[in-house]
Order: C-alpha cells, then structure tokens, then sequence
C-alpha cells in the first residue's frame, strides 16, 4: 500500500489573487465609508416616491439644480 | 454527466461567443457612459442614456445570464467540473458578482433614461450617478477581463475538493 501525498493547499497565484481581492474590498470599504462615493446600497439606485414627482432622489439633490432656462 | 466531444464544443463555443459579446458590450456601455458624462449637447446626453438602457436590457443582462449558464454547462458536463479547479471556481464567483452589480446598475441606468425621457439633462444634473455607471462599467470591465485571462491561460491548482475527487477516482492529482 503506498501512500499518497496530502494536499498541498492553495497554489501562490490563488493567495496572491485573495490578497489583491481583499486589498481592493478594502479599499472599496474605505471609500464609501469615506462617503468619497457618495451614496450607497440598493437603496440608492431606487428612485423614490418623490422622483415620480419631479423631485431627485436621496442624495443626489447636490447635484440636480437645473440651470436657469431649462424647464423641467 | 460528462458531454460528448461534439456536445462540450458547442457547449463551449456558445460560452466563448456570449461571454466575449457580454465583454464588448460592456465596453460599449462605458463608452457611452463617458460620452453622457463629458457631452455638452442636451441630445446626444438624451441619447446616451437611452442607448444604454436599451443595451443594458436587450443585450448586457441576457448576455451575462447566457455566459453564466453556459459557463455552469461546459464546466459540469466535463472533467473540469465548477469545483474541482480553483480557477473555474473563481470564474463563477467573478461572474455571478458581475451579474449582481450589473443588475443594481441596471436600476441607475433606468432611472437616467426615465429622467431624460422627461426634460433636458443639464452637465451637473445626477453628476454623481452618472460617474458612478462609469467606474462600474469600467470596473465591471477589468473583472470580465480577468475572466477572460483565466479561462485562456487555465492556471493550475486544484481545490482540496477536486484532490480528494481525483484520488478517489485514482486519477494522479497534477497540482
């Protein structure tokens, strides 16, 4: 009976992917947090009962004055 | 169920054929996306958002449905497997994030075009949602090239699920 080699674990290019991967979530969590992204989540991409009014959804509102002339 | 030769290649040539589609849309989304973000012309803004909503529902979201379906396909119906090899397994986890996101911008993008449908879109109107559609597409972009990379260079490496399947099936194990 002979015996066979145990598994060697994950090859270096799949940890170097992982630390790359967690580097960038990282990154990505620091930036919303940071609010640098401005608003996040599933929330954000609903508009509101307000938009079907004419009004602007959360957060975006900084955004959306219309210039002078144009009518809405 | 392992396919038979003519089946893998046409299951494989579909999944080739959509999942580049699915890459080149998504490269001409984030073209439009930069031309509705930089476009001075009230028109041209109109016709971007509305151009990327149809292109998002008619061709981006089946196309990244199909490559997935076809992907899960050609991996159980060969010796690949979708969990025996670490970069099929990622393959999968990159694709169903793509479709994911895709699908949450999916919501942005329509509400755009339901704001251009109304009145003119002013340059600083919605500033931060419209940069938000491009540095998803663009990120969404860099992912689907990775993808791509992985499924051309097939790098090696076995989950401690796929060592364990081939031992048991008393196939020598490469890595």
């Amino acid at each position: 009976m002979t015996d066979r080699p145990p598994y060697g674990g994950a090859p270096r290019w799949v940890k170097v992917f992982g630390i790359v991967v967690g580097v960038l979530v990282l990154l990505a969590v620091v930036v919303i947090a940071a609010g640098i992204a401005g608003p996040h989540g599933p929330g954000r991409h609903i508009p509101s009962a307000d938009a079907d009014r004419g009004a602007l959804p959360v957060g975006d509102s900084e955004n959306s004055a219309a210039p002078a002339g144009v009518s809405r | 169920m392992t396919l038979t030769p003519f089946l893998r290649k046409f299951w494989l040539t579909l999944h080739v054929a959509l999942s580049v589609g699915f890459l080149g849309a998504v490269a001409a989304f984030l073209a439009l996306g930069v031309n509705g973000l930089i476009s001075q012309e009230p028109q041209t803004v109109r016709g971007v958002y509305l151009a990327m909503e149809l292109i998002t529902w008619s061709i981006i979201v089946p196309l990244s449905f199909a490559s997935l379906v076809t992907g899960l396909v050609s991996s159980l119906g060969t010796v690949w497997g979708l969990f025996r090899h670490y970069w099929v397994l990622l393959k999968l986890l990159l694709t169903v994030l793509v479709a994911i996101v895709l699908l949450l911008q999916a919501q942005s993008i329509g509400y755009l075009a339901s704001v251009v449908d109304e009145r003119v879109l002013s340059g600083a109107d919605h500033y931060a949602l419209r940069i938000s559609l491009v540095v998803h597409a663009a990120g969404g972009l860099l992912v689907l090239l990775v993808i791509t990379t992985l499924s051309v260079y097939k790098p090696q490496g076995l989950t401690r699920y796929g060592w364990r399947t081939l031992r048991e099936q008393g196939t020598k194990p490469r890595a």
